[in-house]
């Protein structure tokens, strides 16, 4: 399960929590997986700021909704279907820059991206992941890369941690 | 100052990096998680030990961020992506600028000012 494909080099120790192979492959799975996705949520709002770029800011509390919506739902496809991070990370941040992307426009042109703003731009994004993950089983059958696009776009972001 | 808390704070720094890196070029996730690693022990420094409240000094760190990406992006020219040379260097342009500033406002212990 580690992660980490760009760099082989890195000193030990150096390894974020969760990327080492000592505790990816550690017995309590679980507590890897909590460990992978606060990188993997970095990773996203890398991403996001990307998407937003210098048009605004984006207010603390929503900076704390979003990791928390999306921390829900990243551990419970992990549990589900392991750590594919290394698959899906150009998809999933792809997305995350259009979450940037959608919370700028709803800002309506507002220096600071509020809370309100983040919310819809994160139902937009999960709406188009639900979009492709309900598309997933005709998906399954193409061989196109199209097809492995909306797999990974639906799983990720709208994996319910409550079913 | 939960664990919880420290990771939504890094959260708000790699968001203003990525602001200050823009579309042009992509991250490699090494960079990320050595990022992630290396501020999250200068944050937890930070708060914890020296108690620096976080809200008082988000606009300031979150510039920092920015500076940051943009550091990078720029160490990075010639580069398809943002690679761990890009970032170290980045890492040590921002982190000369917040020796200077610490020293310059009279902190005790520069060396970790990841807020200053």
């Amino acid at each position: 399960m580690n992660t980490d494909t760009t760099r082989q080099n890195v000193p030990a120790g150096t390894i974020a929590h969760g990327y080492d192979q000592s505790i990816a492959g550690a017995p309590d799975e679980t507590l890897a997986h909590q460990r992978a996705v606060d990188a993997i949520l970095d990773d996203c709002f890398l991403s996001i700021g990307q998407g937003i770029g210098l048009r605004a800011t984006l207010d603390f509390d929503a900076v704390v909704w979003v990791r928390t919506n999306f921390r829900a739902k990243f551990l419970a496809a992990m549990g589900h279907f392991g750590n594919r991070w290394v698959e899906d990370r150009a998809t999933v941040t792809a997305v995350a820059l259009m979450l940037g992307e959608r919370a700028v426009r709803h800002a309506n042109g507002a220096a600071s991206i509020n809370l309100d703003a983040a919310m819809q731009a994160s139902a937009d994004v999960e709406r188009y992941c639900q979009l492709h993950s309900a598309r997933r089983s005709a998906a399954r059958t193409r061989t196109s890369s199209e097809s492995a696009t909306a797999m990974i776009a639906g799983y990720w972001c709208t994996w319910d941690p409550k079913h | 100052m939960s664990v919880e808390h420290i990771d939504a704070i890094l959260n708000d720094c790699l968001l203003a990096a990525g602001q200050g890196i823009g579309t042009e070029k992509s991250v490699d996730f090494a960079v990320v998680v050595w990022w992630r690693t290396r501020y999250r022990q200068f944050f937890l420094h930070a708060i914890t030990a020296k108690g620096n409240a976080y809200e008082a000094d988000r606009r300031r760190v979150t510039a920092v961020g920015r500076y940051l990406g943009q550091r990078a992006l720029h160490h990075a020219s010639g580069s398809a992506s943002i690679d761990m040379r890009a970032a170290e260097l980045a890492s040590r342009d921002v982190e000369t600028g917040c020796h200077m500033n610490a020293e310059r406002e009279g902190l005790s212990s520069p060396a970790l000012t990841a807020t200053a």
